[in-house]
């Protein structure tokens, strides 16, 4: 794996609508560029060789560095992969949504239920936004969230840019009845 | 006060593909807060609410790069910013930022001697800003002449203000273009 950087981003959230948020919630996402393991071969058939190398390697370098910037117990998560544009989506895809990344996040955190995730293609300082979802039951509406971040420098055409966000609690103020309230 | 404390960090391991001389992490953290003087036309005395609120600013966000960075001693660049809301002046912010009671409270608590480098800028909720950082005892130090990006998607609404502390553990990865001493005398006639 060819790392570029690393790029950590924590919002503490003291209030909303005018209230005080108590405890503070805390929401926070690491992101690592790296060069797209893919570029310059052209359209490749089988992704598992690189998949087998490079994914376990990002969920190692992503899935501590999280929970420790998070500094709480993790209630939420989700992940991201932005590909440059010279680059697929399956490339990202690949990174993000084999076993081999996302478990060492659900070991990190405890968890159970799928990580929810963007993928796209875009440009260096692309803004996106990472979907969470409560880390083992999905169905808890409020846990249902999103963080929006954006590196200024990437991803460049042949780099991808793979994301794990984490949140200590789950929206703050959430006041929706439960899903089985309509059920 | 505070509506929310943002933080970014950031840890450049390679440059064109190769390992950087230096691993050095760059930080910025934000604390995005009510316009003390949203609604009240032009205030003219503005020490009293910067005397009030700065120094609570400048401890919060000093604590924050020294966590960052892991301890004071880490901390060898710094720098400050602020953003100010569409509803209010440049003018606010600099009364926040540019006043003994943020500038020298973050100096002190960072160990620093160096006057605080600076960017301002007024924007919509969501506005980039650039932040530079030099060197916290000499700031003539080039090696340490950096910036870095922080961006909050929801702030400042216009009654909001965003109060910035940036600092860097270090010199710029691979940094090399000398310095004062080792520059050749260049003048404009030479030149032309």
């Amino acid at each position: 794996m060819k790392l570029r950087k690393i790029v950590t981003f924590v919002e503490d959230l003291h209030r909303e609508g005018g209230r005080p948020v108590d405890p503070i919630a805390r929401v926070a996402v690491v992101l690592a560029v790296i060069e797209n393991p893919w570029a310059g071969q052209g359209f490749v058939a089988d992704l598992a060789p690189l998949i087998d190398e490079v994914a376990p390697q990002l969920g190692e370098l992503l899935a501590p560095r999280v929970a420790a910037a998070l500094e709480r117990p993790i209630e939420a998560y989700g992940k991201g992969a932005i590909v440059g544009l010279d680059g697929e989506i399956e490339h990202g895809s690949a990174l993000i949504h084999t076993l081999k990344f996302g478990d060492h996040f659900r070991k990190v955190a405890a968890a159970s239920t799928l990580l929810p995730a963007v993928e796209k293609r875009a440009p260096a300082g692309t803004v996106f936004d990472i979907p969470l979802k409560h880390i083992t039951d999905a169905t808890i509406r409020s846990h249902h969230q999103s963080v929006e971040v954006r590196v200024p420098d990437a991803p460049r055409a042949d780099e991808i840019v793979i994301g794990l966000a984490a949140a200590a609690q789950g929206r703050p103020l959430a006041r929706l009845a439960p899903l089985s309230t309509e059920q | 006060m505070i509506r929310k404390l943002y933080t970014v960090a950031e840890d450049i391991v390679t440059e064109l593909g190769a390992p950087v001389d230096h691993l050095t992490r760059r930080v910025a953290a934000a604390a995005v807060i009510d316009n003390p003087w949203a609604g009240l036309g032009r205030v003219d005395e503005l020490a009293e609410e910067a005397a009030r609120i700065a120094p609570a600013l400048a401890r919060e966000l000093a604590a924050r790069l020294r966590g960052l960075l892991g301890g004071v001693d880490e901390v060898e660049a710094f720098g400050k910013a602020a953003i100010v809301g569409l509803g209010g002046e440049l003018e606010h912010g600099a009364a926040l930022i540019h006043t003994p009671y943020f500038g020298n409270v973050l100096r002190e608590l960072v160990d620093g001697s160096s006057i605080i480098v600076f960017s301002d800028d007024r924007g919509p909720a969501g506005n980039p800003l650039t932040v530079p950082i030099w060197h916290k005892t000499a700031a003539a130090t080039r090696s340490h002449y950096q910036t870095i990006q922080l961006r909050i998607p929801d702030a400042p609404r216009d009654d909001e203000l965003v109060v910035v502390a940036a600092a860097a553990s270090g010199p710029r990865p691979n940094a090399r273009i000398g310095d004062r001493t080792t520059d050749p005398a260049v003048r404009l006639e030479q030149l032309l």
